[in-house]
């Protein structure tokens, strides 16, 4: 009994010795940054890469600014196939764009592989996460009677291939964000990889033209990216410029301000000043009076 | 009326050349402003950045001493006109007073509008560039026109004490009577100089009321048309023409008590002007007071999440301190103090508006500043220092100087003219001898 005793102190001592080396080494270590990556496709044009950086703090997961990220084009991350470097920004991400010194990489293959590596600094690790891609793209037709088809292409060995079952939006750009082009939030293509949606926002205000833009995007795809493309339609409302520059308005510039305003100034001041001026000609009265 | 007696008054009342204690006063005085001009010359070598102000607090002690300057320069119509036009005549001796307070408050209002600019050439930007639908430019027209209109009010009831003064050719020396001969030595007291110069008092006087009513309105509108917590406020206009109001009496009753004392004038302001100058304090104060209720308990009552920061500053946080000191000083002290018959004698009149004067300063002080550190929208990325702000010893120098100098213009004024109407007060004791 005596020795069990004995050996559960110990046991006990040696337990909290080791919690106590262990938080002291967890006081001392590098905290885990968590690093991914996103792929971009703009228009079937501009394609980029994103990084971003996370990490728990106090039991939140907060943006990291100011990494050093450098970009890899397939899984190797060697510098012969460094795409660049960027640093991640206040909310954490890092954009790149493809170079168009990667392609003789890209067109190698249909699927591609990009490596993103965070530099090491005083309080964090070098870390490396990667994203793979496989190339595609969307179409976008517009018909006269505002119906809206969008294909969703995926890039095969023999071609471009329709895409069944993936995800996308239809909407139209706004300043403040996108707005969908009608009540469907999300549309999936059919075996066709196609997707048909109507334009129910007449009377939305366009450009001077009244051109509105519609926007088709695949988000956060696991296999595709991120795919976006872009088509004016003259679909809104033609905006009348009405310009308030020489109007006369209480926030107009100097000598614009309303008539109002001018004669009940300009009448008070008068009225005033008139009477000082003739209080002057009075003392100049009294003057005359008392020289004669 | 007997010739002696008229020779007793005009004895009395002539100005009297500095002595000891006057002497060390005007050398105190102009110390503070050559101190105040030193400070003025580094803040135009080096810039605004020796002040205290920053992006948050851009309005700082100078804004505070305008407003406080335009406040106390209401006076001059509260004595001259409003008092006037209501035959109350045992104001005559206080005329002058109040309308020289205002003269010279108006003026260092006007300078330190230029202080504040940082340049001084920016001041002529404000006439080739300024705008008929901002309040600044309302603000430099009216306190324009009021400065005016007080320098008029100050010279035409001058004119027949001129005339007296250069009777006495003896008793003056070669430039000031140069002076009075420019001034006024075509003064002969016609029955036709008399009437131009009543009517056109008269005219005045009325003219003033809405001018004086209108440049601090217009200068609580320079707050009050900016939507920010506490200055988002219809009731700023009554606030700030009652609070003008108040200072003023307060510094008139001050300024009683020391030309009193100083020029031996116990004759002529008796304790029964201070007693009405008390019991005016005392209306001043118990409305400046409600006026303090309305635009703090109902505000304190919603509590409004984006003003609740401000007001919780003023009531119990950085600002409490002189936020009470402030409502004790300017307004419960002297209302206490006023309101019981010894209180209205002069010397506790006296500390009464004296109070009321230094609490009005720091009332003013509270009134611009917490509300400027206390946006709807906070900015961002700027340094911690810029949410706090204490004057820098420039900007103490700066506004100490402005206020010894406008009591510097008020004691050399007493020392060249008559700080009481001679004429006047012989013309009123006639009158009374008639009656």
């Amino acid at each position: 009994m005596k020795k069990n005793s004995y050996k559960s102190i110990l046991l006990a001592v040696l337990l909290l010795g080791m919690m106590a080396t262990v938080a002291i080494a967890q006081d001392g270590d590098k905290k885990d940054l968590m690093l991914s990556t996103s792929y971009f496709n703009s228009n079937n044009q501009t394609q980029y890469l994103v990084a971003h950086t996370k990490c728990k703090i106090d039991g939140k997961f907060l943006p990291i600014p100011a990494i050093e990220v450098s970009f890899y084009i397939t899984n190797d991350s060697a510098e012969s196939h460094l795409l660049g470097k960027a640093v991640t920004n206040d909310k954490g991400e890092a954009p790149l764009m493809i170079p168009a010194s990667a392609q003789s990489e890209w067109v190698k293959s249909a699927k591609q592989t990009f490596v993103v590596v965070s530099k090491a600094n005083k309080v964090f690790d070098q870390t490396k996460a990667s994203t793979d891609v496989v190339k595609a793209k969307l179409k976008i037709d517009t018909t006269a009677d505002k119906k809206i088809n969008v294909m969703v292409l995926e890039l095969k060995d023999t071609g471009w291939t329709p895409v069944k079952g993936v995800d996308l939006k239809v909407a139209i750009k706004r300043m403040g964000g996108d707005l969908n082009v009608g009540e469907t939030q999300t549309y999936t293509t059919d075996s066709t990889g196609s997707i048909s949606a109507d334009f129910k926002r007449d009377s939305l205000p366009g450009d001077l033209n009244g051109n509105l833009t519609l926007i088709a995007k695949v988000e956060d795809n696991d296999t595709y990216g991120n795919l976006t493309v872009e088509e004016l339609v003259p679909w809104g409302a033609k905006m009348e410029y009405v310009s308030r520059f020489d109007r006369r308005t209480l926030f107009a510039r100097r000598g614009h301000s309303p008539i109002w305003l001018e004669l009940l100034a300009y009448s008070i001041i008068g009225v005033v000043w008139i009477i000082l001026v003739y209080l002057v000609g009075q003392i100049r009265k009294i003057k005359t009076l008392g020289i004669e | 009326m007997k010739d002696s007696a008229i020779q007793k008054i005009t004895e009395d009342l002539l100005p009297q050349k500095f002595g000891k204690q006057g002497k060390i006063w005007v050398a105190f005085l102009s110390v503070l402003c050559i101190i105040g001009f030193i400070a003025y010359c580094r803040q135009l070598s080096k810039g605004l950045v020796v002040t205290g102000m920053r992006d948050y607090v851009s309005w700082g002690i100078y804004i505070s001493n305008f407003v406080f300057f335009v406040a106390i320069s209401l006076v001059g119509s509260l004595i001259t006109a409003v008092l006037r036009l209501t035959n109350a005549e045992w104001s005559t001796p206080l005329t002058r007073i109040a309308e020289i307070i205002a003269v010279s408050a108006i003026t260092f209002a006007s300078l330190i509008i230029i202080v504040d600019m940082g340049r001084p050439d920016r001041f002529y930007n404000l006439f080739i560039h300024g705008r008929l639908q901002s309040p600044i430019i309302w603000d430099v027209i009216v306190i324009t026109t009021y400065f005016f209109i007080s320098l008029l009010l100050l010279y035409f009831p001058l004119l027949p004490d001129l005339q007296i003064l250069l009777r006495f050719k003896e008793r003056t020396n070669k430039r000031l009577y140069w002076l009075y001969g420019f001034l006024g030595s075509f003064w002969k007291d016609t029955p036709q100089q008399i009437k131009i110069s009543r009517r056109a008092v008269n005219i005045l006087s009325i003219t003033i009321i809405p001018v004086a009513f209108s440049i601090h309105t217009v200068t609580s509108w320079l707050f009050a048309t900016t939507y920010r917590p506490g200055w988002d406020s219809t009731n700023f206009g009554a606030y700030f023409i009652s609070g003008a109001f108040l200072v003023g009496a307060g510094a008139v009753i001050v300024a009683m008590y020391v030309f009193r004392s100083h020029y031996n004038l116990e004759r002529y302001i008796t304790y029964s002007h201070f007693d009405k100058m008390g019991k005016i304090l005392v209306m001043l104060a118990l409305l400046y007071l409600y006026f303090n209720v309305n635009e703090f308990l109902v505000p304190a009552f919603k509590m409004k999440k984006s003003e609740e920061d401000h007001l919780m500053g003023l009531f119990t946080g950085e600002f409490a301190p002189v936020f009470w000191f402030a409502i004790c000083t300017a307004m419960i002290i002297p209302i206490l103090i006023l309101v019981n018959r010894k209180g209205r004698r002069p010397l506790p009149a006296f500390i009464a508006g004296l109070l009321v004067v230094v609490g009005s300063w720091f009332k003013r002080y509270l009134i611009v500043t917490p509300t400027l550190l206390h946006p709807f929208l906070p900015m961002h990325d700027v340094p911690e220092s810029y949410k706090h702000y204490f004057p820098t010893w420039e900007e103490w120098a700066i506004a100490i100087g402005s206020l010894a100098g406008a009591m510097l213009i008020i004691t050399i004024f007493a020392r060249i003219f008559p700080i009481i109407p001679i004429h006047e007060t012989i013309t009123e004791t006639e009158q009374h001898e008639k009656e």
